[in-house]
């Protein structure tokens, strides 16, 4: 199973969502990440055949999309971002549509949706209408869905936007269990949900993959350039000013900072461990900066 | 597989809120307007007014009398009765323009049959032209009545008069239909069918209705965001679409036929069925189409039944093209009522010849007018070029409507 990306392009007037996107995707668990606007949930869509690329092709197996047709079709699973269901439909029935849709014969539609809903925890409310679930019931009956036609390719975009922790963990579980032998993709602005399950990290950024490594591997390039440093309070909003400060703890009248930077930004800062989220931020700090101060002049 | 999708489709359309309360308004209306022509009937006898279900008891009995053959003999008695009336003197009122029969003459007389009464009169005066039963004095009836020479005479100064300009192919379409009305006409009550035939245009608010309920099939989910789901299915762009058009067609048919059941069975559950065999001509003797009063209701519903089919595929297109179904309906609500305040000014010109295709025009039968359309040497009349129109549009629209949500791109 390979799934190629050629060359794919999406423009929408002037602005460029998808920018030459080239790359092949073999089994495994893809964590896609970058910040809003990156072109992760264009680029999903594109895979998934419900928005036409400007350019470029979807190969899989070396066929296209086009060769391919309805059998295409039959190897997605797809859940996409804020999707939203038939309110007025109870779980039991909305598996059962989605089975008709994705072309399951009436038994083996029965069986999936008893046994997917088994495994997501809603048996037991299978028969309540949706309008009565919660956002987490919700995200789990999303995942079922996908889950349907035992996809080879499985598309989750954003799966656990608006879940509380303990949710997260539920779903990373869920997914988990699904992931085997599947090229998963995965996008999320968590970082901490991918770096448990994801075998590869996809970084986007401005439509083009920033970086494309093996979750072992991945936080390589920031090996070093991670320091942490105590520093006085007066003094750390200069630090903040100065550098990409990834994290800030306040520990009795002073402040921890963790720092991304070429350099000791101190004399008295020391190398640590670099994660993920360091990576993440090193390269979108910007931006999450600016969705903060946006956020925070919307809720003001 | 696709009965599933069919199921599961014309269940996302019923169980909606919504669709309950729009239908239940629309029955409720569609029961009103119907049911108004019963609580308003009256009709009247020498001891005065009688309403609704008595007054309908009562008018059909009056017409036990006069469920006759209209033959030559029987026409030409009934003028030489009439004329014998207007004799004595005494019988006689005049108020100042024409004369009339009063007091027991007329009630005894003449209120038991002044509709075929009239009938009979109005066929021996020009087109347009409307008198009572008093105009029969005029009629010189020494060589009999020559009843439906009459009425070929009459049908000719129609077809002859230079505002209907009609071709020399329209007159002769025309004439061929004429000639096949079976005459003597059988005459006698027809009361329910005719009120059936002034009110269909009320049937408009149930196609409405049904525009209303499905505006969403496509654009709902584009609402509902469940759009990218369904169309990465495996069938979510071929098999899907079929059944999301077929379940509105049922939804659609079946919600329809629930308001005409209702419309027309309260109808005729009060004026009766009587008259269904009998002949249009016995409502106009110059109506040109040589059905009975059922055999036309049928073809008009038909006709009906095709614009409701070709609004439910524009309502279809438009909600695969369209981000909401407010948006649906702000194109289909002018298209269905404008044409209400829309009146024609004849029966032909390019004007008035659109106007009567449109859908509102197209649930009223115009079956007394000689409406007809000529492409080359093919002439069609009203009723075929309104059927053969919302077949062909229901025919474009549908594939459309299928081709715009395939082609639908979630962004």
């Amino acid at each position: 199973m390979e799934l190629q990306l050629q060359h794919l392009c999406k423009q929408y007037g002037s602005k460029c969502a998808v920018d030459n996107i080239s790359v092949n995707l073999v089994p495994g668990v893809y964590g896609l990440l970058g910040a809003n606007g990156a072109g992760k949930t264009t680029l999903m869509r594109m895979i998934c055949g419900v928005l036409k690329p400007t350019s470029g092709s979807i190969r899989l197996n070396g066929k296209s999309m086009q060769e391919l047709g309805e059998q295409y079709y039959t190897h997605l699973g797809y859940m996409p971002q804020d999707f939203g269901f038939y309110p007025d439909f109870t779980a039991r029935e909305f598996m059962l549509y989605m089975a008709a849709v994705k072309g399951l014969g009436s038994k083996e539609a029965r069986r999936k949706t008893e046994k997917l809903l088994d495994m997501v925890n809603l048996h037991d409310v299978a028969d309540k209408k949706i309008k009565s679930y919660s956002g987490g019931m919700k995200q789990r009956l999303g995942i079922a869905q996908a889950e349907l036609n035992d996809p080879s390719i499985l598309i989750l975009d954003e799966p656990t936007a608006g879940l509380d922790p303990k949710e997260r963990v539920r779903f990373r579980n869920i997914i988990s269990g699904f992931a085997k032998k599947k090229i998963v993709i995965l996008s999320t602005h968590i970082v901490s949900d991918v770096s448990y399950i994801a075998d590869t990290i996809l970084m986007m950024k401005q439509g083009r993959f920033l970086l494309q490594e093996p979750m072992s591997t991945v936080t390589d390039g920031i090996c070093g350039k991670v320091w942490e440093v105590l520093v006085n309070e007066r003094d750390a909003a200069k630090y903040s000013r100065r550098f990409c400060v990834v994290n800030l703890h306040h520990e009795n009248n002073r402040v921890r900072l963790r720092i991304v930077d070429e350099t000791a930004p101190s004399a008295d800062a020391y190398t640590v461990e670099p994660s993920l989220e360091d990576l993440f931020l090193y390269h979108f700090g910007e931006e999450v900066q600016n969705e903060r101060g946006e956020n925070d002049e919307n809720a003001g | 597989m696709m009965k599933t999708l069919v199921k599961y489709e014309f269940l996302k359309i019923l169980r909606k809120k919504s669709t309950l309360i729009v239908m239940a308004v629309s029955l409720l209306l569609t029961a009103f307007l119907f049911g108004l022509p019963i609580l308003q009937y009256q009709t009247y006898n020498a001891d005065g007014v009688i309403k609704g279900i008595d007054g309908i008891a009562y008018t059909k009995e009056q017409y036990l009398q006069i469920s006759v053959p209209l033959t030559d003999e029987y026409i030409t008695e009934t003028i030489r009765e009439v004329q014998g009336l207007f004799e004595n003197p005494d019988n006689i009122g005049f108020d100042g323009t024409e004369k009339f029969l009063i007091g027991d003459t007329y009630w005894n007389d003449i209120a038991p049959r002044e509709t075929l009464l009239n009938l009979i009169a109005r066929n021996y005066v020009k087109p347009g032209i409307y008198v009572g039963y008093n105009s029969m004095t005029d009629l010189d009836v020494t060589n009999g009545a020559n009843f439906y020479e009459a009425r070929n005479a009459k049908i000719e100064m129609v077809l002859n008069d230079p505002s209907c300009e009609l071709s020399a192919a329209q007159k002769e379409y025309w004439q061929n239909m004429n000639s096949k009305v079976d005459i003597p006409l059988q005459y006698g009550y027809y009361e329910g069918w005719e009120i059936i035939f002034t009110c269909f245009e009320h049937f408009m608010f149930a196609i409405l209705a049904v525009c209303i309920t499905i505006a969403p099939v496509f654009c709902g989910e584009y609402q509902a965001g469940t759009d990218a789901v369904i169309l990465s299915g495996k069938y979510g762009k071929t098999k899907l679409i079929t059944a999301k058009i077929l379940s509105s067609l049922a939804f659609g048919l079946l919600a329809f036929t629930i308001h005409v059941v209702v419309a027309c069975g309260a109808l005729l559950a009060a004026f009766g069925v009587d008259g269904w065999n009998l002949p249009l001509q016995i409502a106009g003797t110059t109506v040109p189409y040589p059905l009975t009063f059922i055999q036309a209701t049928l073809i008009n519903l038909g006709v009906i039944y095709l614009v409701l089919l070709a609004l439910i595929g524009l309502t279809l297109l438009l909600s695969a093209k369209m981000k909401n179904s407010y948006l649906v309906m702000v194109v289909i609500v002018p298209i269905l009522f404008i044409p209400m305040f829309l009146t024609p000014s004849g029966t032909t010109g390019a004007y008035n010849l659109f106007l009567f295709l449109l859908p509102y025009r197209s649930t009223m039968p115009e079956i007394g007018n000689y409406i007809s359309y000529q492409l080359g040497g093919l002439v069609l009349d009203l009723l075929s070029v309104r059927a053969i129109l919302y077949a062909v549009l229901t025919a474009i629209l549908l594939p459309l409507a299928r081709l715009g949500f395939k082609k639908h791109q979630v962004s």
